[in-house]
């Protein structure tokens, strides 16, 4: 009896070691990307435990619906999400099989960014898979804008203060104080990125709209055909043709995708491939937001000088 | 190489680029619909069609009798296998509702029409309509989520002659622990090989661990107990085991998995599909990029139809082309080695594809 109760015992310590450390924290927040995490961790600080379903490596469209990420909504008292179908390949199977009735769509615990801020790339006319796998929607990766990432934290403070009000007060005004740190780093950015305003970029996939829009870039194209589609040697020459003719001096591309089509066509036209990190934590350097929006700027300035 | 293919090809298509970007080619804008129609309260609606080629070396119906493409010995031949139709909606705040019906050239039938609770306390969740039996990794899926174009040989001879479903309630519990535990406990009437529909109690219970960032492991334990009437019983038992390893940045990964299914019948005569029996299949498939994956698979099961008795064995080898996330096209070649040196090859050539808002599928 007594070797089976220092099983037990011995049983119970090993589960209480296993489990992920919980911090005194009032809530548990989940994030489907990285970057929503890094905002939910400046507005949040100890107060909540934030936790990313996907790496800052990973293609957000491609993540496996893997069940141990359901294991981490289960307990979840928020779920951030980005929506517009980025998520849509693995998430709701997931929060289906999490069993957490208050992350589900439109449940007191979900907050989804990508309403939350002024959309671009919404098609028009007739939405079909002839134009390959868009998000009818609009585009989802609106975190590329240090605007509306400001705007998303703002929206994640005000959940976390309906969920604990308590924190209410701390969690706007640590949010205050992340607004002035970033709107400080977005004045030297911006300062940066001024002589680059009208420069055309093409891009892998359609990713930089937000950036773009912010940094007065502009697009001259992608890589991608159509969006999810792969380059047809057709497409690339075409890519040339436009690169040489409207003076396209860089191809950008995040650092999960192959960059075979983009070399070549940077080859051929004498444009530069930047690679950057899809997200926070796609590269050792931009382990929170403000310096993921770092190393973007960095990048893209480096990159067009 | 295939960058010196692609810069030659690229070079070719400049030159005809040039002539068609002087001209100003530019295709209009098309007009028309609501870019946010899915919003509308419609379900999520899909069809996803199958159509294969078969060329087989052997009479497969009657000497490996299954599931699946099949043909003539020796004669080509073009199948139309299956629509299926998916509406997919959270139907209230309490429930989602999953509903497939299968369009074949023998029947319309409904594979699945369940509800699915949303918010039960405790980590419980319940299932109730007709659905696949929650009974091992394979025959809860559809065969579109398949590496490979057919079952294993095992599930047709020990579980179903297609799948092992029926309606009832499966009531699951995902259990408070940090790996990933969920138990089932359905009760459904099944007929598994057509027939009288009986009362049929299932058990799963499966766990997935994170052995690293990349890796995950997967195991599985399923029984059943099927009602023959007059105190007489049919029991299943399975174990399935999944290996998957997918480095976080990319799209390649490399899958190993495999199940164990055993049948022994309790109490009375043994009916005719079949004794007590075990099969087993294994299989490991490499995706290597979003486009192209292969796969090798072995199976092992108690041989059927016209065979001798004894068991069966085969080998299958795939290669998956995924020309977009909804058009598929694969080749698959089979090798049956059968009781009595009964030999022979089996080859399909399948190609299916997705149309409309389709779930995510299972891991």
């Amino acid at each position: 009896m007594h070797s089976l109760r220092s099983i037990l015992a011995a049983a119970v310590a090993a589960l209480a070691l296993a489990a992920p450390a919980q911090a005194a924290a009032a809530l548990r927040v989940i994030t489907t990307t990285e970057g929503l995490a890094s905002l939910a961790r400046e507005v949040a600080g100890d107060r909540a435990q934030v936790e990313s379903l996907s790496r800052g490596v990973q293609d957000p469209h491609f993540v496996d619906a893997n069940p141990i990420l359901a294991v981490k909504l289960r307990a979840a008292d928020l779920l951030v999400d980005v929506g517009l179908d980025l998520e849509v390949g693995w998430l709701p199977p997931l929060v289906n099989q999490s069993r957490n009735a208050a992350i589900q769509p439109g449940g007191p615990g979900r907050l989804t960014a990508g309403g939350l801020v002024g959309l671009l790339d919404l098609p028009t006319g007739p939405v079909d898979r002839s134009r390959g796998d868009l998000h009818p929607a609009g585009n989802p990766h609106v975190l590329t804008d240090p605007r509306r990432a400001l705007q998303v934290a703002q929206a994640i403070s005000l959940k976390l203060g309906e969920l604990d009000p308590a924190g209410a007060a701390v969690y706007a005004d640590r949010t205050a104080g992340f607004t002035r740190r970033l709107q400080a780093d977005l004045a030297r950015w911006q300062a940066e990125l001024k002589p680059l305003a009208g420069r055309k970029v093409l891009t892998h996939h359609r990713t930089l709209s937000y950036f773009f829009d912010w940094t007065g870039l502009q697009s001259a194209g992608e890589l991608e055909p159509r969006p999810g589609t792969p380059p047809p040697p057709a497409h690339l020459a075409s890519l040339v043709t436009l690169a040489r003719r409207e003076g396209v001096k860089a191809i950008i591309t995040e650092n999960y995708y192959d960059t075979r089509s983009d070399d070549l066509v940077a080859r051929l036209s004498g444009a530069r491939v930047i690679v950057i990190p899809g997200d926070v934590g796609g590269d050792p350097q931009a382990r929170t937001y403000q310096a993921y929006l770092e190393l973007l700027v960095r990048r893209v300035v480096e990159g067009l000088r | 190489m295939r960058t010196l293919l692609l810069a030659g090809l690229v070079g070719f298509g400049l030159a005809a680029h040039a002539a068609q970007a002087q001209e100003g080619h530019a295709v209009p804008p098309p007009g028309g619909a609501n870019p946010l129609a899915r919003l509308l309260l419609m379900p999520d609606l899909s069809a996803i069609a199958s159509f294969a080629a078969v060329l087989d070396g052997y009479e497969v119906g009657a000497l490996s009798p299954r599931d699946g493409p099949q043909g003539p010995s020796g004669k080509l031949t073009f199948l139309f296998q299956e629509l299926e139709v998916g509406l997919q909606a959270v139907i209230d705040p309490y429930a989602r509702a999953d509903v497939f019906i299968s369009f074949t050239p023998a029947e319309v039938a409904v594979e699945e029409a369940y509800l699915t609770t949303l918010g039960l306390p405790a980590g419980l969740q319940l299932r109730a309509g007709r659905f696949f039996s929650p009974f091992g990794r394979l025959n809860p899926t559809h065969p579109h989520t398949w590496d490979f174009l057919d079952a294993p040989l095992a599930r047709g001879r020990l579980l179903a002659a297609e799948t092992l479903a029926g309606p009832g309630l499966d009531l699951s519990w995902l259990a408070p622990l940090p790996w990933f535990v969920e138990v089932h406990l359905a009760a459904q009437s099944t007929a598994p090989y057509g027939g009288e529909e009986r009362l049929t109690g299932v058990g799963r219970v499966s766990q997935f661990f994170a052995l690293s960032d990349a890796t995950t492991l997967g195991l599985g334990l399923s029984a059943a107990r099927r009602d023959e009437g007059t105190g007489a019983a049919r029991d299943l038992a399975g174990v399935d085991l999944l290996v998957k390893v997918r480095p976080p940045a990319g799209r390649a990964y490399a899958k190993l998995e495999g199940e164990l299914y055993t049948r022994r019948y309790r109490g009375a005569a043994v009916p005719t599909d079949g004794g007590d029996g075990w099969g087993a299949w294994a299989q490991l498939f490499w995706r290597q990029d979003a486009y192209l994956g292969y796969g090798v698979r072995w199976e092992r099961a108690p041989a059927g139809g016209g065979a001798a008795p004894g068991t069966e064995q085969r080998w299958s080898a795939v290669g998956d082309w995924f020309l977009t996330e909804f058009q598929r096209v694969g080749l698959q070649v089979a090798r049956s080695e059968r009781p009595g040196g009964a030999d022979g090859w089996e080859a399909v050539l399948h190609a299916g594809f997705i149309l409309g808002a389709h779930g995510a599928h299972p891991f």
